[in-house]
C-alpha cells in the first residue's frame, strides 16, 4: 500500500456558504468552483478550497440522514474526516483487509476505513 | 487581502492514548512515525509522521489511564504562514479572536491559536525560523 498524502480534510458545517465566507474573508481562502456542489444521493453539498497541495473540503447535511447529519446532530460544526491518498484504492483495501482493518467498498475511487478500526478517527482512502 | 498561508503545516489526532493510536496508523497505512517527544510541563506525549509536507502529529496524555481502549479524534490543523506577526494582526483587524504568537515547540518557530471564527476547527498558524533556534523552549 503506498500512501501518497495527505489530499484533503473535511470539515461539516451549518451554513456551506457562510463558512466559504468566513474562511475567505479571515484567510484570505479562494474556493475552486470546479469541483463540489449538490450530492442529494449522500445528502449533502460541498465545496473544495485548495491550500497548496491539499484542500478543504467544506461539507454542508442537506438532508437528516447520513453521517455528515449525524456528524452535525451530534457535534455541530468541526473537523469530520481525514482524506488520505494512496496510488491504487483497490489495492490499499485489500492490504488493509489483509491486516483485520474493516474498510469499506471502493467506490468511485473512494474507501471509507470503519472508525472501529481508526480508534474513532474518520478516514478516507482516496485514489485521483 | 491573504494572511499569507502558504500549506498546511500540520494536522492534529488527539488520542486517549497517542502512542497507541500513532502505532495503529503506522502499522495499518504503512506511514513512519519520524519522531517522538513529550512536552515540558504539560505531561503530553506527541507523534509525528510526515505525508510529503503535511505532518501528522498525534497528541495526547503522557500516560493513559490503565485499561482505557485508545480513542481519536481530529483536533485541529495548522497553517504556516511567512510572518505570523503580521498575520495575527491582519485577523485581529478582522475582527477575529486570535492569541498572540508565542514560541513553538518547534526550535526556532512561533505559533498563535485562533480561538474563534473557523467552523469548530481547532486552528492555529504557525511560522518557522520566526526567532533564533536557541528560543526553543523544548529544548529540542
Amino acid at each position: 500500500m503506498k500512501v501518497r498524502k495527505i489530499d484533503h480534510v473535511g470539515i461539516v458545517v451549518k451554513d456551506l456558504d457562510a463558512a466559504l465566507a468566513t474562511y475567505s474573508r479571515h484567510f484570505g481562502f479562494a474556493v475552486d468552483g470546479s469541483r463540489g456542489g449538490e450530492l442529494p444521493a449522500l445528502g449533502i453539498k460541498n465545496a473544495f478550497v485548495p491550500v497548496a497541495d491539499s484542500d478543504l473540503e467544506f461539507i454542508q447535511p442537506t438532508s437528516d440522514q447520513g453521517p455528515v447529519a449525524k456528524f452535525a446532530q451530534e457535534r455541530g460544526e468541526g473537523q469530520f474526516l481525514l482524506s488520505i491518498a494512496v496510488d491504487d484504492v483497490n489495492a490499499a483495501v485489500e492490504h488493509l483487509r489483509g491486516l483485520g482493518v474493516r474498510v469499506g467498498d471502493p467506490s468511485n475511487g473512494v474507501a471509507f476505513v470503519s472508525m472501529k478500526s481508526s480508534h474513532g478517527v474518520n478516514l478516507q482512502l482516496i485514489q485521483r | 487581502m491573504s494572511i499569507g498561508a502558504t500549506h498546511i503545516d500540520h494536522i492534529v489526532v488527539a488520542s486517549n492514548n497517542s502512542a497507541a493510536t500513532a502505532k495503529l496508523f503506522s502499522e495499518n497505512l504503512g506511514i513512519e512515525i519520524k519522531r517522538v517527544m513529550s512536552r515540558p510541563g504539560t505531561g503530553a506525549h506527541m507523534e509525528f509522521a510526515k505525508l510529503q509536507e503535511i505532518v501528522l502529529e498525534f497528541a495526547g496524555p503522557g500516560q493513559p489511564k490503565e485499561g482505557e481502549e485508545p480513542k481519536a479524534r481530529l483536533g485541529g490543523f495548522v497553517l504556516a504562514v511567512g510572518d505570523i506577526d503580521a498575520a495575527v494582526a491582519t485577523l485581529r483587524k478582522r475582527g477575529v479572536d486570535v492569541g498572540d504568537a508565542h514560541p513553538a515547540v518547534q526550535p526556532g518557530a512561533k505559533i498563535a491559536g485562533i480561538r474563534a471564527g473557523t467552523h469548530g476547527v481547532p486552528l492555529a498558524l504557525i511560522q518557522y525560523n520566526a526567532m533564533p533556534a536557541g528560543n526553543d523552549p523544548a529544548g529540542s
